[in-house]
């Protein structure tokens, strides 16, 4: 059988061209293998070759997505690989998302088998577990050398088209698809032997695994809005023109704090959307369309609610890991009680 | 309550001038049958014929299937309620006519359920392949309104399963089982160390082919309440549901639920086998609240370790399945629940119609959606074009060449929410 | 009252009960259902009774409170919500339009049996 070629993709930081400050640069090729793919290699010995090893700036590739995807798998078509391997990227939020996209154009536009290794809660596994072979990783380049270890085994079996089994045996990321099988014991035995576990405390495997579903019970409603300190808070990435706080267009790291004293109504000089997620003509125009800072003006005039609060918080969602939102969420609300604020109107897009 | 369950096995099925069992083969005498069903106005034929394991055989639509038994000693007779009177029963010797089984069939509605193939692709994911079959196709009298003909479609299945059981009565089993159940107090005496485990059995009872008969009476009126479990060993749970024919209970199943024995399998040894609980899967959401409540009230007052708790349907019973879980885990009692899926063709959509973290502990009886291929059959037992019109199939899904492409749900019995079967999922 | 697309429905119950027809299908209904839950009425039944499911049937009927409550309820919400977000699964996934392609006699039966399950909650 024939040496297995590879194509390895990566993003800026990872293929050494440079950090943060190249995150801008489009698509390219390299020969051979480059950074990590080194020790990709290496664990390959000859039963594969690295041929040629992709990359893009993180930046580039989700500000320019198709365009950067056209760009990549025609890079990848012409070395014609049995395989390509993305990453691994961590808890790289953008490179997370970057991966998974290259893998999954790669096996559906080249019918190429891909892997790739992320952390749990890398922004990219709920988007791609299901259709990409995803395995888990730590969340920094400490665990190189153990996402190599652990994604090569599965890389050798998807590139000679070997079956691939179960989640559990073959160490990827679950991807929620439901398979029938049969069992050795009827149903009503399994149930009595995983009830009998349970009851001496015994470890036992659930056959379905509850979606995880975080259900916030909601507060008490607002007893009289006329009196409301009202604030707004957004994911829809409303921030001061030219975006001060450089808020990410997506898989954002932070998120900003802005004052609104004398400002009734939010204009395109002033005001602009840093959202890489959604069309942002309409929100540049007018960014009172996705912070409606205009109409609680309006109302606060009018004496329907209390006040608007002075300051408000934005963030973008595109891509933001949940524990990232939960993080915000939490010292925002802190703020917001300080301030004396009983109601919050977020808006998403 | 001590029941003896003797088997007579059943290793073939034939017709004969004289129903009688004969070297564990099963006669049956068609004139006398048929007579005693048309007995009932509301029918205006019906058709007797037989399938066996391994035929090129496909029976559909299935309405129910039903085990011949019979009551030998104790109290009261099989099927309590339908073709016996209401006495309390599970007690005594009972005889089951084993490898054997009633199928009933007949069109009550437009898009009738439910697909038994004996050999091919199909016959894998229903029990009632491998069983020596009498099947019923039943005909109602013209203008029969549908209430009157399911019923009708019912006793026949019960009155032809007595029949049928009755031969067995003065017959050898070959095999005995016994099942004891004890009083709360004989219980704790005599198992003072073990887990008190019980069973929560939801019964769909929803309405029109969507109800369930305890002792005759309509399972939507019950409350929940305590029944012994070999009372379900003698028929005194019934079916009238056939929608979907994946994952809805036949008689069959009832008389042989499988969690019940494999609970008194485990019963004095690793447990003990406190009690059975029977629920219901009302469309009433206050109703749901009661039985769910009553149902954790119940557990809670047997002072129960753990329970199984099994469901019947999809969609509006999930709701009380997780009720039923939720409000039992609250009250410290560990559960797990038996339930199935309906995941999409691909496996990859939200498999249940309701959910909660307290559900921790699942079994599955396997995807629904899956899709499957059945090849053509030499006979068909009942009528082919309903499979267009079954839950999981679609247009087109019956071939010129008498092939079926559809989803899992058209075989009865193939998802089974007891845990009869050993399909599941990951 | 009962919010419904079954024509059966509607004649069966329109002298006893309110009845809030709907000129349009299952999802509609559901719709419907959402929007005066949201205006504060209560779900009275589960709006997926029944075990067929959303793409095998062209009929829904679901019974809310008559008139709206004091506050919204949040349960209500929620299982409203929720059997929107299955109905939407259920019918961009499955290949069976056996709801709205069936033939007029099918319909019928599709029209019985709902009548039927909504039966099962009204006569307390």
């Amino acid at each position: 059988m024939s040496q297995i070629k590879v194509v390895h993709y990566l993003n800026q930081f990872f293929a050494q061209v440079g950090g943060e400050e190249k995150a801008n640069i489009p698509p390219e090729i390299k020969e051979g293998p480059v950074g990590p793919g080194m020790a990709f290699q290496a664990a390959f010995q000859d039963q594969a070759k690295i041929v040629a090893t992709v990359l893009c700036g993180d930046s580039y590739f989700n500000e320019h997505t198709e365009e950067s995807v056209d760009a990549v798998l025609e890079m990848i078509r012409t070395q014609k690989p049995d395989l390509v391997i993305c990453g691994p990227a961590f808890n790289a939020g953008r490179y997370g998302v970057a991966c998974g996209t290259v893998a999954s154009a790669v096996k559906e536009k080249l019918g190429i088998p891909a892997v790739t290794g992320m952390y749990a809660e890398n922004p990219g596994v709920d988007l791609f577990k299901s259709g990409v072979y995803i395995v888990p990783t730590r969340d920094s380049a400490v665990g190189m050398r153990d996402a190599v270890a652990a994604m090569v085994p599965l890389a050798l079996k998807l590139a000679r088209g070997e079956s691939v089994g179960s989640s559990a045996e073959e160490g990827y990321i679950p991807m929620g698809i439901r398979k029938n099988f049969f069992e050795t014991k009827r149903g009503s035995r399994r149930a009595v032997d995983m009830l009998l576990k349970k009851l001496a405390g015994e470890p036992f495997e659930t056959e379905f695994p509850m979606p995880d579903f975080d259900r916030v019970p909601p507060n008490a409603a607002v007893v009289d809005m006329r009196k409301a300190k009202v604030a707004l808070v957004t994911s829809g990435g409303i921030v001061p023109k030219g975006n001060p706080d450089r808020i990410e267009s997506s898989s954002a790291s932070k998120y900003g704090k802005y004052d609104l004293e004398g400002v009734t109504d939010l204009t395109a000089e002033e005001y602009e959307t840093a959202h890489g997620g959604y069309d942002p003509t309409y929100a540049n125009e007018d960014a009172d369309r996705v912070l409606p800072v205009d109409m609680l003006r309006e109302f606060e005039k009018e004496g329907k609610i209390g006040s608007l609060s002075r300051y408000f918080y934005s963030t973008v969602g595109n891509g933001t890991a949940v524990a990232s939102s939960k993080k915000y969420a939490q010292e925002i609300s802190k703020e917001l009680v300080a301030d004396g604020v009983s109601a919050v109107i977020l808006t998403s897009t | 309550m001590k029941l003896e369950v003797g088997y007579i096995p059943i290793r073939d099925i034939r017709f004969g001038p004289e129903s009688k069992v004969d070297n564990n083969v099963l006669y049956v005498n068609k004139r006398e049958l048929s007579a005693l069903i048309l007995a009932d106005e509301g029918i205006a034929s019906v058709a007797l014929d037989l399938a066996r394991p391994g035929e090129s055989v496909r029976i559909t639509p299935v309405k129910d299937v039903i085990e011949p038994r019979v009551k030998v000693s104790g109290t009261g007779g099989i099927f309590p309620g339908w073709c016996a009177k209401v006495r309390t029963v599970g007690e005594g010797k009972t005889h089951v006519l084993k490898g054997a089984a009633v199928v009933t069939t007949g069109k009550v509605v437009g898009f009738q359920e439910g697909i038994i193939d004996m050999s091919g692709e199909g016959a894998q994911y229903t029990p009632f392949s491998k069983l020596n079959s009498l099947v019923l196709v039943i005909q109602p009298k013209e203008g029969t309104e549908s209430h009157a003909y399911e019923k009708s479609l019912r006793l026949a299945g019960l009155k032809t399963a007595e029949y049928l059981g009755k031969l067995a009565e003065h017959l050898e089993p070959e095999e005995v089982h016994t099942y004891e159940t004890l009083s709360v107090t004989e219980g704790i005496k005599k198992y003072p160390e073990l887990p008190r485990v019980g069973y929560v059995l939801m019964l769909q009872s929803q309405g029109l082919l969507h109800d369930t008969y305890v002792y005759g009476v309509d399972a939507k009126q019950t409350l929940p309440t305590l029944i012994g479990p070999t009372e379900l060993m003698d028929g005194a749970i019934v079916s009238g549901n056939c929608v979907s024919a994946c994952d809805k209970n036949t008689t069959y199943h009832h008389l042989n639920n499988p969690v019940v024995e494999d609970l008194f399998s485990e019963h004095g040894k690793a447990l003990n086998f406190t009690g059975l609980i029977i629920t219901n899967e009302n469309v009433y959401l206050a109703d749901k609240e009661r039985s769910s409540d009553r149902t954790a009230e119940l557990c809670a007052y047997l002072g129960l370790d753990g329970v199984i708790i099994s469901q019947e349907g999809f969609g509006n019973p999930d709701a009380d399945l997780i009720m039923n879980c939720r409000k039992i885990e609250a009250k410290g009692i560990r559960t797990v629940i038996i339930t199935d899926e309906y995941a999409g063709q691909d496996g990859a959509s939200q498999s249940l119609a309701d959910a909660d973290a307290a559900a921790d502990a699942v079994v599955t009886g396997g995807n629904a959606n899956m899709v499957i291929h059945l090849p053509a059959m030499d006979r068909v037992i009942g009528s082919i074009d309903r499979v267009d019109h079954i839950a999981g199939g679609w247009s087109g899904s019956l071939k010129e060449d008498g092939t079926i492409t559809a989803e899992l749900q058209v075989i009865t019995g193939a998802t089974n929410e007891l845990g009869f079967n050993t399909l599941s999922a990951r | 009252m009962i919010i419904t697309n079954n024509p059966l429905v509607r004649s069966t119950y329109e002298n006893a009960h309110g009845v809030l027809f709907v000129e349009g299908n299952y999802r509609d209904v559901l719709v419907q259902v959402r929007d005066l839950v949201h205006r504060r009425h209560h779900l009275i039944t589960h709006p997926m009774m029944g075990s067929l499911k959303p793409n095998e049937t062209p009929y829904r009927s679901v019974i809310v409170s008559d008139e709206p409550q004091k506050n919204v309820d949040v349960d209500s919400v929620l299982i409203i919500e929720e059997a929107i977000l299955v109905f939407d699964r259920f019918t961009k996934t499955a290949r069976s339009d056996r709801g709205t392609g069936s033939t007029e006699k099918m319909k019928e039966d599709f029209r019985e049996i709902d009548l039927s399950l909504l039966g099962s909650a009204l006569n307390k």
